[in-house]
């Protein structure tokens, strides 16, 4: 998609407004999303990527603490061991929080990879005027969109939007703006 | 708790929270980044257990467990697929392929475990 926002880059303003249709016009305006977001995608990994280094830090630590404890002569261990133990359980339980909250980050990066690829291939879908005609085609897209949607919450927005669109002819913007249910876990299957 | 885990997935931080987990419980884990890697790496190192994502590039999660089951010594092996996917046909080839469990991203720690150490009786 970057190749229909370079084709008009550097061109004069004549020559631009020669090449004007809507369709470019709208497919730059895609891929200026999708830049946005790919530059913010790419800031936070940096940041996330920062913030485990530093967490991996605190795991070693903790554990080292842990080891040093149990090697405690056992007068000591009996007067300041049971403090210190507690103390390790605690920052445990802290990190087991942690390993799951790292988790969503990595759920969201897929997810906004997901909406990425949405976009590009709208912008792509959209310069095809016969394409843009055609509702087949339409249904072709959001197929390949449905596909692309992997998750269970991005299965249900993308559920939730569909049936919106075909009882009211809009997205539903107020039914997707729900209460955050908390952290949940995923669910263990043994087949 | 004793025993190797390879541990595949191309996300580094979910390499990396697996590898907390599991070595917090006394497990050595061995890492991948997909699966033509993580083929390699069974090969030539023995795992008792495998915990794979499904989307990875090179080889997908669901091929390298059914290539991995075509091999003598991981005919028996217990391998469990940790991905975001939840659909149930996306399941339904993972037991296919000889997956042993399913587990939907984000893992419990404390739930990843229990499950291990169940597969691995």
């Amino acid at each position: 998609m970057s190749a229909t926002v370079e084709s008009t880059k550097g061109a004069s303003p004549a020559a631009a407004a020669a090449g004007f249709t809507p369709e470019l016009q709208m497919a730059n305006m895609l891929g200026l999303c999708e830049a946005q977001m790919e530059s913010a995608i790419q800031d936070s990994d940096k940041a996330v990527d920062a913030l485990i280094q530093a967490f991996t830090c605190l795991v070693d630590t903790s554990r080292s603490v842990n080891a040093l404890t149990a090697q405690l002569p056992v007068e000591i261990r009996e007067t300041v061991g049971a403090g210190l133990n507690q103390q390790v359980e605690a920052i445990s339980k802290q990190m087991a929080s942690a390993v799951v909250a790292f988790q969503f980050y990595d759920k969201l990066s897929q997810r906004l990879g997901h909406v990425r690829y949405s976009l590009s291939t709208l912008a792509l879908f959209v310069c095809d005027r016969a394409q843009t005609t055609s509702p087949d085609q339409w249904r072709r897209l959001l197929n390949t969109l449905r596909r692309l949607y992997r998750t269970e919450e991005e299965r249900q927005i993308f559920q939730s939007v569909m049936e919106g669109i075909a009882e009211e002819g809009t997205v539903p913007i107020a039914a997707l703006k729900e209460e955050p249910a908390g952290v949940q876990v995923g669910e263990i299957e043994l087949f | 708790m004793s025993g190797v885990i390879l541990a595949v997935d191309d996300s580094a931080s979910m390499r990396q929270m697996v590898r907390f987990t599991l070595e917090g419980a006394g497990y050595k884990v061995i890492q991948a980044n997909d699966g033509v890697e993580a083929l390699e790496l069974a090969k030539t190192s023995g795992a008792d257990l495998v915990l794979t994502d499904v989307n990875m590039p090179r080889m997908d999660g669901l091929t390298l467990v059914r290539e991995l089951r075509a091999l003598d010594s991981y005919k028996y092996v217990p391998m469990l697929v940790l991905t975001t996917e939840s659909g149930q046909d996306t399941k339904m080839r993972g037991k296919q392929a000889g997956a042993t469990g399913w587990i939907v991203k984000p893992f419990n720690p404390e739930q990843l475990l229990a499950t291990i150490a169940r597969v691995l009786q």
